[in-house]
């Protein structure tokens, strides 16, 4: 990462655009990180890499680069993968003149703006993709700000570096204030084709898990919960065709982490003056991996969930699902070295980088911690009870004592636990529900009331909330009401299904090759959208066109996102005004679920 | 145009001041103190103070009528920056204590909290007032709101207490 190679590479991109040459020059661009990923951010005095807005061009080939030190074949984007930063402004009209020089067909979706159906970027739903070859344009009028991300959405191409940042500045004052910027983006890149990897998955599964309970994990259990409780939790996770290992399917066994385009070792490095307040722009585009990202001996206070401006929450570690973004600022006041650290959820690796008053600093990576044991914290009704959570069973309890579900329940132990009521678990009507209005006469919850089942005041397994402050669900509170405060008309209820062992993924049980056509939204309804996880895995759930209102118990403050991280077993809700008439995708973020069958189309008509 | 907005408060706030003036708890307070020797407009926003610092000279007894602008909920607190930390630590325990905000204001007008930090809350849409001394044994202390969050988010600033 030298000085003189950065400055070279706008220039090349620039020549090779303008004059419209595809061959050549892409080597040159070899070995350099994105160039946005500026160490001074935003107020750098050389700000390059960056397209800004209104007007932008981009070309989309495959190239030989360097990834993690090693030669590579990304999908590049002006030749640097991942993509350029794009940035625009909101009130502006956006024009992006995409280029396709791949072999195959190509797209870019824009996550999380809301645009015109046919400007939205998804092959087969808004347009025909873009052709070998052939130039779309795509016009859109900007209206919001707030970070955001971009990728192809065709086949497995983003797994090849086919994404990049997206930022638009905002028209008014945003509710909070820093001095400096700079963009994380997190992906997870793999020197397997992708089309194997998705092989690996069919074929083998834990193929890339390598942490499967052993025997001498069963015999310890028994030691711990005795034989009859560790027998019918192994029964339970047969019947389920999972194993309770199963936190990602695809792991670091083949994922190299990225941030910013950069290994750990390489150690990308966000520069500060000491006292100045740090705008994290943090973007989880990555493929299929989960990061909890903390910086050790800084506060980070979260200001924006997907773009969209929260009420500051001050913490220490926030987990950030496929697709997700959130905006945190932090003041280091020392004159040191601080770690960008985002761990893998499954543990299995991380993405790191150094957030220093000056280059070649670096300071020490946390100790890393071991893999979490889905266990009973899967179990979606009885929350706490995972590895971690025991010492927040008071937190839970908030009216949650219906008679069936504590009964025998013993709080300190695993082994009070009744294993064989799966069914009804995760559905006791008076669970999780603290401080809720009764019923509206139709049935359905008030308004902004998380739903019975839900764990939006958990941050997810493997992370101790008691270890440090962690940003859960439940934090996110708007600023001011959205616009429409209008109660749902309707319910719609979606199950996230999925078998692990034939590594099928869907909604309802039936993959998109096998619905008969669309989800139906009438235009400019409200309706609530009740998503339900049958499967032992997080999935990250994104509405195209729309934004979803989190019912997460903050009434009239719900927080709205474009990406719903739901936990095993978990049920939550999110209103949607249907105003946006067109087809649009909503699917699961996790790049192999979706192209297995975890996709729908929703048609608002 | 921050200006013009800031002469317009100003003149609402000092509007508030006078319709307060009838009730009892800001008169008796103010006599407690000394005379004042100025009265300062502070805006509250979401999350900022206009303005964002103030010089002042030992012994100085100021007025501040804060007008709180935003959605939320805020406070105006003056302290040193040791201070406003372990304020701030209280707020966030207790804030994670019980699942819920801070709505349930635990300033009264113009009192000083546990800590005798000098403090008042402010729902939004209203101006509350706060009369404050500045001492002679600090260079600088800080204002400040914190509601979890809050400070980090830009709701701080600098009180310089210049020798005279």
């Amino acid at each position: 990462m030298t000085k003189t190679k950065q400055t070279a590479s706008p220039l090349t991109r620039r020549q090779v655009l303008k004059g419209g040459s595809a061959l050549g020059l892409g080597a040159m661009a070899l070995g350099l990180p994105p160039a946005w990923a500026n160490p001074w951010g935003q107020t750098a005095a050389y700000p390059r890499g960056i397209e800004s807005g209104p007007d932008i061009s981009l070309a989309i080939r495959r190239e030989t680069l360097d990834v993690a030190g090693k030669t590579a074949r990304p999908i590049s984007i002006n030749d640097t993968s991942p993509g350029p930063l794009i940035r625009l402004k909101e009130g502006q009209d956006a024009v992006l003149r995409v280029t396709n020089l791949l072999e195959e067909s190509t797209s870019i979706h824009w996550h999380g703006l809301i645009l015109p159906p046919e400007m939205d970027g998804v092959p087969g739903v808004s347009f025909a993709g873009i052709a070998p070859g052939e130039t779309f344009t795509y016009r859109f009028p900007v209206r919001q700000n707030g970070t955001y991300w971009y990728h192809s959405h065709s086949g497995l191409q983003e797994q090849l570096g086919h994404a990049g940042p997206l930022v638009i500045d905002a028209a008014e004052p945003e509710p909070f204030r820093y001095d400096r910027e700079h963009v994380l983006l997190l992906t997870d890149w793999s020197f397997e084709d992708p089309a194997t990897i998705f092989h690996n998955l069919k074929t083998g599964e834990g193929y890339y898990n390598f942490q499967e309970r052993t025997v001498a994990d069963f015999f310890a259990d028994v030691q711990r919960h005795g034989f009859t409780d560790t027998a019918a939790q192994r029964a339970m996770w047969a019947e389920m065709r999972m194993s309770s290992r199963d936190i990602a399917d695809v792991t670091g066994s083949t994922y190299t982490y990225l941030m910013n385009g950069q290994s750990p070792t390489q150690n990308w490095t966000a520069l500060f003056k000491p006292g100045e307040t740090q705008r994290l722009r943090v973007i989880n585009g990555s493929a299929m991996s989960y990061f909890d990202v903390r910086i050790p001996g800084l506060t980070m206070t979260v200001v924006a969930a997907d773009g969209q401006p929260i009420q500051p929450v001050p913490v220490e570690e926030f987990r950030i699902g496929v697709a997700e973004t959130y905006d945190v600022l932090v003041t280091p006041e020392a004159n040191t070295a601080y770690t960008l650290f985002a761990e893998s959820m499954d543990r299995s690796g991380y993405a790191s980088g150094t957030l220093a008053p000056r280059l070649g600093m670096t300071a020490p990576i946390p100790v890393r911690r071991q893999i979490a044991d889905r266990g009973m914290e899967a179990m979606g009704s009885h929350e706490g009870m995972g590895m971690s959570g025991m010492s927040d069973m008071p937190d839970m309890d908030h009216g949650s004592r219906s008679p069936s579900s504590s009964t025998g329940m013993d709080h300190t132990e695993m082994s009070g636990m009744d294993h064989s009521n799966m069914q009804g678990m995760g559905h006791s009507p008076k669970e999780g529900m603290s401080g809720m209005a009764p019923d509206r006469a139709d049935g359905m919850l008030p308004v902004g009331v998380a739903q019975p089942g839900s764990r939006l005041d958990r941050p997810g397994i493997g992370i101790d909330p008691d270890e440090r402050r962690v940003l859960v669900y439940r934090d996110l509170k708007a600023l001011r009401p959205w616009p429409d405060r209008r109660p749902p008309g309707r319910e719609l209820e979606l199950h996230l299904t999925g078998n692990m062992e034939r590594y099928m993924w869907s909604f309802d049980g039936k993959k998109f090759s096998e619905v008969t056509g669309p989800i139906h939204f009438e235009k400019d309804e409200r309706l609530r959208l009740i998503l339900v996880n049958d499967t032992m895995m997080e999935h990250p759930i994104h509405l195209h066109g729309m934004w979803m209102e989190l019912e997460n118990g903050a009434g009239e403050l719900i927080p709205r996102k474009h990406t719903l991280n739901v936990k095993p077993g978990e049920r939550i809700s999110a209103l949607i005004t249907a105003d946006a008439e067109g087809s649009w995708a909503f699917h699961c973020h996790l790049l192999y679920h979706m192209d297995a069958g975890m996709f729908r189309v929703v048609k608002v008509a | 145009m921050r200006k013009t907005l800031l002469t317009v408060i100003a003149g609402l706030a000092s509007t508030a001041a006078l319709a307060g003036a009838g009730h009892s708890n800001d008169d008796s307070q103010a006599s407690d103190h000394p005379p004042i020797d100025r009265t300062l407009a502070f805006e509250a926003g979401d999350m900022w103070f206009t303005p964002d610092k103030l010089a002042l000279t030992p012994g100085e007894t100021v007025r501040f009528n804060i007008t709180n602008s935003g959605q939320l909920e805020h406070e105006f607190v003056i302290g040193d920056s040791e201070a406003q930390m372990e304020h701030r630590e209280m707020m966030r325990e207790m804030a994670n204590g019980n699942g819920h905000d801070m709505s349930a204001g635990h300033h009264g007008e113009g009192e000083a909290d546990a800590d005798n930090m000098p403090a008042v809350t402010i729902p939004p849409g209203e101006t509350a007032t706060l009369v404050w001394t500045a001492p002679n044994n600090a260079e600088e202390v800080e204002f400040a709101c914190n509601i979890p969050g809050h400070y980090e988010a830009g709701m701080n600033g600098a009180i310089q207490i210049e020798g005279s």
